[in-house]
């Protein structure tokens, strides 16, 4: 009797919370900036995040960065007096979360996306050119960049074949001409996506410099074999496109084998994570590709973030550059919606991306490559200019800031 | 069929196969068929999104059980076998050209074809070696669509854009009706996957898949052809699972390989244990479970955000968490899932007040 009544209670509970999930409804808020007041009803951005998944130590900056970019906005009056509504979930960098939060979204009637990585932003770009919302994110992949193929896909920092141009350009330079590079990527479309155009790239320019690409394996104590094969290689340049982690154990083994390695970071592992994971006497020297202006380069963009900084009592070293360019993509989206309120339409995801495409240079105060971002009908690559730095004493030290290919 | 009903009886062979012999049985199934009806019109959009996930979801776990839970060969490849589904079915309609009905159907006789040649280990491995088996063919078509080495399946981008559905002058239209309009096109779907596999063990052929299950040298012995039952199942299987897979691609309008991990076949291997194994209506409970079941923890916690802040914080981690608790609760408590335990509340109603 026992077992039966309590297998019916199981059912029970099941049906009762199957009934209670189909009522319960758009009911959702996740984390906002606040509600408004006067000029008008709120503007929702729904908002991809990445908190807790894979990628969530530079997610959670991100994210942080784009809400907090909402509430100084707000604070500040908003736009044209109607506040920005951000939405904000976690998706944990799974894509299937992605694709139902982003449903949700829709659902919610918001005019733009903001999502996060290379995933995400794949499995949505044609959902989004199909329901005409504007999308950006922190996947800088060159496909993204083309109207044709992600008409509603805008890429706000210099592709990741871009960074390995300048990557590549540097190297050239500081070898004096000649030398075997190694480029350790991700084993993905996020790792793939500069390989083969930085290749072309060494072609095109005649560099006498050797290139071999090698996929990192995921879930390795360490990259000595790979290393290896880099050394036999004769590789004198590293270049990795992959995130901080694996990146700093990248540093770890070269300096734990005696090679004379320099690696050359792109992006996604050029940031203070990779410094502070690798330790800064490991870190030491080597070169990072970052097209996102850190707070010590002192920008004048960086001035509303430290005015929001000493609002909040936060620490210079909360703001990492994955926080600004979460600020700053927030800024490049919200000036859209600015210009398409100014032009009086209806505001729509069309008419934000009609503005965006329009508007000419988008004004970020030099904190994406040291300059403006510009989007045209033709092409959605917003800016092609990069910092270099080097960890220099746990900091990154701009070698060069606004280097284009 | 633990127990029929008093006053049943069958006079014929036809009698005793039918799916339903009693009023209340018919009753039921037209209340399904109402509610099938009614909810394109009664939920919006968000919702119907989730509910056309739950089809296909449906589609690929009856595909998986019948080969887990029918015929006793485990398999981990489940997300592979979607993704050539998927891949194939995208590339042949949107590259080749192919009407879209002609790139499915080619999808699910290719992804059995595929199924059929991973499930070649099955003849000489049983249990725990052919999940390892069938683990390696996930590894391999993941690492294909993962590395796409010379651009052959996406042309270098990593992913394939898939376009609306369209066929015979007939397409999807915008958001507004997107979802409704699919709802047309993967319910009918779905419905006729589960009367398909419900139809296949009342044939020699489920049978043989049966009592490979049961007993697979018990079942050499009465004349069951092991090599072909295995086979067959694992193409059977991997037909419909394909058909998940090509659905994926057009409903969800994108082809990527991270759709396609070792998350989903896990995923899937949870619907049909939490479901019911060896059951095509547990299947189809189990695939609305668990496709529900993360919605609505996000919901609660959403609505609880103001009091219990920590909910909302760690949503994922405790979506994992609670994914796995009842994966637990389910093996302690009742092995043969929701449909078991439907099937106890239905007897003990139907005997009520005696036990039985």
């Amino acid at each position: 009797m026992f077992r039966k009544t309590r297998a019916a209670a199981i059912a029970a509970a099941a049906a009762t919370a199957l009934v209670l999930s189909a009522c319960g409804g758009d009911s959702d808020t996740g984390s906002t900036g606040d509600g408004g007041e006067a000029g008008g009803d709120p503007i929702p951005v729904g908002i991809i995040a990445d908190l807790t998944g894979a990628t969530g130590d530079v997610g959670g900056p991100y994210n942080a960065g784009m809400l907090a970019y909402v509430e100084h906005l707000n604070a500040n009056g908003g736009i044209n007096g109607r506040e920005l509504k951000a939405i904000s979930n976690d998706y944990a960098y799974e894509v299937p979360r992605a694709e139902e939060l982003y449903n949700q979204y829709v659902n919610d009637g918001v005019v733009a996306i903001q999502g996060w990585g290379t995933g995400d932003t794949e499995a949505l770009s044609g959902s989004v050119a199909n329901d005409e919302l504007p999308f950006m994110s922190a996947s800088y992949a060159e496909p993204l960049t083309d109207p044709e193929d992600a008409p509603y896909n805008f890429v706000v920092a210099p592709t990741y074949s871009d960074q390995i141009r300048v990557a590549l350009n540097w190297i050239n330079e500081d070898s004096g001409g000649s030398a075997e590079v190694a480029v350790l990527h991700h084993d993905s479309p996020f790792g793939n996506a500069p390989v083969a155009d930085g290749q072309a790239w060494v072609e095109e320019k005649g560099y006498d410099l050797g290139y071999k690409a090698y996929p990192m394996p995921g879930g390795q104590p360490n990259y000595v074999g790979l290393l290896s094969q880099a050394q036999a290689q004769g590789a004198k340049y590293v270049i990795i496109q992959n995130v901080a982690p694996p990146a700093a154990q990248v540093a770890k083994d070269i300096q734990a084998q005696g090679l004379d390695m320099t690696i050359v970071c792109l992006n996604w592992c050029a940031n203070e994570l990779f410094i502070s994971l690798a330790g800064e006497d490991v870190a030491e020297g080597h070169v990072l590709i970052q097209p996102i202006t850190p707070m010590i380069t002192e920008q004048p963009g960086h001035e509303s973030i430290r005015e929001y900084m000493e609002e909040k009592g936060m620490d210079e070293s909360d703001v990492s550059v994955s926080w600004v360019a979460g600020w700053a993509t927030m800024d490049v989206m919200a000036q859209g919606i600015a210009k398409a309120l100014e032009s009086g339409d209806e505001l729509t995801g069309a008419s934000i991306r009609e503005a965006l495409e329009s508007m000419g240079p988008i004004d970020v105060g030099g904190l994406i490559g040291g300059g403006d971002v510009e989007f045209s009908a033709e092409s959605h690559r917003g800016s092609a200019s990069t910092g270099i730095y080097r960890a220099e004493g746990g900091q990154m030290v701009e070698i060069q800031g606004g280097v284009t290919p | 069929m633990a127990a029929t009903a008093t006053g049943i009886h069958h006079r014929s062979y036809t009698s005793e196969l039918r799916l339903r012999a009693t009023r209340s049985e018919y009753f039921r199934l037209a209340l399904l068929a109402v509610v099938l009806l009614v909810v394109p019109f009664a939920l919006g959009n968000y919702w119907l999104s989730i509910v056309n996930t739950i089809f296909i979801a449906v589609i690929g776990a009856v595909g998986l059980n019948i080969l887990v839970g029918y015929t006793g060969q485990i398999s981990l490849g489940q997300g592979g076998f979607l993704a050539v589904g998927a891949y194939s079915s995208a590339i042949l309609s949107d590259r080749i050209g192919v009407p879209v009905p002609l790139s499915i159907l080619f999808a699910v006789a290719l992804t059995a074809v595929v199924g059929t040649f991973f499930g070649l280990p099955g003849l000489r491995l049983k249990g725990l070696y052919l999940a390892i088996a069938t683990l390696a063919s996930q590894q391999i078509i993941e690492f294909i669509i993962r590395r796409d080495y010379g651009g052959v399946l996406t042309q270098g981008k990593g992913y394939i854009n898939v376009d609306r559905l369209e066929f015979l002058g007939f397409k999807i239209g915008a958001r507004a009706v997107f979802e409704q309009q699919w709802y047309w096109i993967l319910m009918p779907l779905a419905v006729l996957v589960v009367l398909a596999a419900r139809n296949i063990f009342r044939t020699g052929l489920g049978r043989s898949f049966m009592a490979v299950r049961d007993q697979d040298i018990a079942a050499e012995a009465i004349g069951v052809n092991l090599t072909r039952a295995k086979l067959t199942a694992f193409a059977v299987s991997s037909g419909f699972v394909g058909l998940a897979g090509a659905l994926t691609a057009h409903y969800s309008e994108v082809v990527t390989w991270e759709k396609f991990t070792l998350e989903v076949s896990i995923l899937y291997l949870a619907m049909i244990i939490v479901g019911g194994l060896g059951s095509v209506a547990g299947a189809v409970y189990g695939a609305v479970f668990m496709t529900l079941l993360p919605v609505l923890i996000r919901n609660v916690a959403n609505a609880v955000e103001g009091s219990v802040p920590f909910l909302a914080d760690q949503l994922p981690a405790i979506q994992n968490a609670a994914f796995g608790a009842i994966i637990i609760a389910f093996l302690i408590f009742e092995p043969r899932g929701l449909d078991r335990i439907w099937q106890r509340m239905k007897d003990y109603i139907r005997f009520w007040p005696f036990r039985y």
